[in-house]
């Protein structure tokens, strides 16, 4: 029965392109952790195309470490200056979290000076919140410095987005969740991600927000969180593309709502897997204002403004034909 | 400085509550006043009485803050309340904001320029400035803002100038845009000119302006081009650009053109009226 059944499902759908973005068309979506510094404009244009108004750019490090305090402070402010517009050119609000992340953590002498400097950055417009922090290796600095992050983010009353680790993820999830509230951390000012079905049990569980990464290979597949979605529901759960310079895809998140549109999974839970939950986290921050989203067709952040004219203006990309061999 | 001070202050209490405006004199670090400002003022536009841009006006020439928002002047605000007095203190402080500024920020401090003390200390800060690529960064520093003019050498205006037509930004809202030619920028622009001549792009007439008064032998080429082989817009410009210019070939050039000659000559036709 079973089988049948589950060929009937298969055979239903279109073999080529597996998946079109055809049934989420007018939807809006929000990407709550991307590294578009490391992404191409076509990238940008793309995400706008599909329906993506903003997104979260979360500090980690270059696929190389930094030697130098400088290149932290460079970085930081690359987030909210040049890439912060870069993204505005598409119609796309961007937001960052800003942190010490896991695997720079290890280099202590330069880690201490880097904590010295977040205070000056987490409290600027539009970061909203502290990561991506947490683990990788599991050390005792990877320890030491989370801890610290932790109680920035106390201090600071902003959100936290963890990073879990590849290796022993499981048990590093846990060790993640149990410091987070040994240090008094409301769970529910926090974002766990890169989740999968071994962890977002214990995640929901105790509280916290399960984020999922769609990205290929390493994390997970959309077929399978369409899975979790059936089984835990839209309840805390988040999608996000986690996109850098690896072999990974920006249109991660509405790829997974066209996935879950076919699969039945109802428009509400959609919405709320692919937009509203991750708002409704991060704007804890307090520097979430859906009113500046889609700048485009009406920015009403009048900071962005001049004479009448949106941030678009002498600034957005124009349009290319693509399918044209003639570049003029 | 103490009555653009005054005015500003002035507008700033206008637009904020009294309990916001307390928090802005709050003695604290300026690093975390600067940073935390919107969130107090909100980021409305601001509300402006004609007597209190005049009073700006009239305090700084060429300055406005008409199209500002209210988060923009009250950290311009933080930046004049700065004690002066050590001055390499005075120079650290407002430096290490510039180190860590994000869009708006930057937009705050290039456009306060003007209001800082010790005018010559924001030259290299300023030319750093025009080499950004953020369109609202460039306009801080391009738009009203008398003290890329007034401070900057003549390298570094032409390259504020010659950013201002690759970024398409509006020309007439440079303070000090004529008075700031040269022919060192007349010949840049005529190369400029060629560049996109050779790509098939358009031009923006009002790179002219900038040519007129150092019309010679060579120039006059590109005027005599500009008549042959322009659009109506750019005869308007070659015309515009000769009345500036004493080079008698040109003179002799405009005559052919009575149309163009009257409307100039009776104040029809202008830089600011060209594209119309």
């Amino acid at each position: 029965m079973c089988c049948t059944h589950s060929f009937e499902e298969v055979k239903n759908e279109p073999l080529s392109p597996p998946v079109s973005l055809d049934g989420i068309k007018g939807m809006k979506f929000f990407d709550p952790h991307v590294h578009m510094t490391s992404r191409t404009t076509d990238d940008y244009q793309a995400m706008a195309d599909a329906g993506i108004v903003a997104l979260i750019e979360p500090a980690f490090w270059l696929g190389q470490p930094r030697t130098g305090l400088d290149s932290f402070r460079d970085y930081y402010s690359s987030l909210l200056g040049w890439e912060r517009f870069r993204s505005s050119q598409f119609g796309i609000k961007h937001y960052c979290t800003i942190g010490l992340n896991s695997r720079e953590a290890n280099n202590e002498a330069l880690a201490e000076q880097v904590m010295e400097m977040l205070p000056l950055f987490i409290y600027k417009e539009g970061v909203v919140g502290i990561g991506e922090i947490g683990f990788d290796d599991q050390t005792a600095a990877e320890e030491k410095y989370y801890r610290a992050q932790l109680e920035l983010a106390k201090e600071s009353g902003l959100p936290v987005q963890i990073h879990t680790p590849h290796r022993d993820k499981k048990g590093g999830t846990r060790r993640s969740m149990d410091i987070a509230l040994e240090h008094g951390l409301d769970p529910y000012k926090v974002i766990v991600d890169h989740n999968n079905e071994e962890t977002v049990k214990e995640v929901l569980d105790r509280g916290f927000w399960a984020a999922f990464t769609i990205y290929p290979f390493t994390k997970m597949g959309n077929e399978r969180m369409v899975e979790i979605a059936k089984q835990y529901g839209s309840e805390r759960i988040m999608v996000n593309s986690a996109a850098d310079w690896g072999i990974s895809d920006p249109l991660a998140v509405p790829k997974t709502a066209a996935l879950m549109k076919i699969r039945g999974i109802s428009d509400v839970d959609i919405e709320l897997i692919t937009y509203r939950n991750a708002i409704t986290a991060f704007a804890q921050s307090g520097q979430i204002d859906e009113a500046d989203f889609g700048m485009v067709s009406g920015n009403i952040d009048q900071s962005q403004k001049f004479e009448g004219n949106t941030i678009l203006r002498g600034g957005q990309q124009p349009r290319i034909d693509k399918s044209s061999i003639i570049i003029s | 400085m103490s009555d653009i001070k005054s005015t500003i202050k002035q507008i700033l209490r206008a637009n904020i509550s009294p309990e916001v405006f307390i928090w802005i004199e709050e003695d604290r670090p300026l690093n975390s006043l600067f940073m935390l400002l919107p969130r107090k003022t909100g980021k409305a536009a601001l509300t402006i009485t004609p007597a209190q841009s005049m009073a700006i006006s009239q305090a700084i020439p060429g300055f406005s803050v008409d199209d500002w928002t209210v988060d923009r002047l009250g950290r311009a605000y933080l930046l004049m309340n700065l004690d002066s007095s050590d001055k390499d203190d005075y120079f650290r402080k407002i430096e290490s904001l510039f180190m860590a500024a994000e869009m708006g920020e930057q937009v705050a401090l290039y456009s306060s320029l003007p209001l800082l003390d010790y005018p010559e200390l924001w030259v290299k800060r300023c030319a750093e400035g025009i080499r950004s690529n953020i369109g609202i960064v460039l306009e801080a520093i391009m738009y009203n803002n008398p003290y890329p003019a007034q401070n900057l050498e003549q390298a570094a205006w032409n390259q504020l100038v010659l950013k201002a037509f690759f970024t398409d930004k509006d020309i007439s809202k440079i303070i000090g845009i004529d008075d700031r030619a040269n022919k060192d920028l007349a010949y840049i622009i005529s190369d400029y000119a060629h560049e996109r001549w050779a790509a098939g792009r358009e031009l923006n007439p009002n790179m002219w302006r900038l040519v007129g008064r150092f019309i010679d032998d060579k120039l006059f080429e590109d005027i005599k081009r500009l008549f042959d082989n322009g659009k109506l817009t750019d005869r308007r410009a070659a015309g515009l650009a000769i009345a500036a210019s004493n080079y008698a070939p040109a003179k002799a050039l405009l005559t052919k053109y009575p149309e163009l000659e009257r409307a100039i000559e009776n104040k029809d036709l202008s830089w600011q009226t060209i594209a119309g």
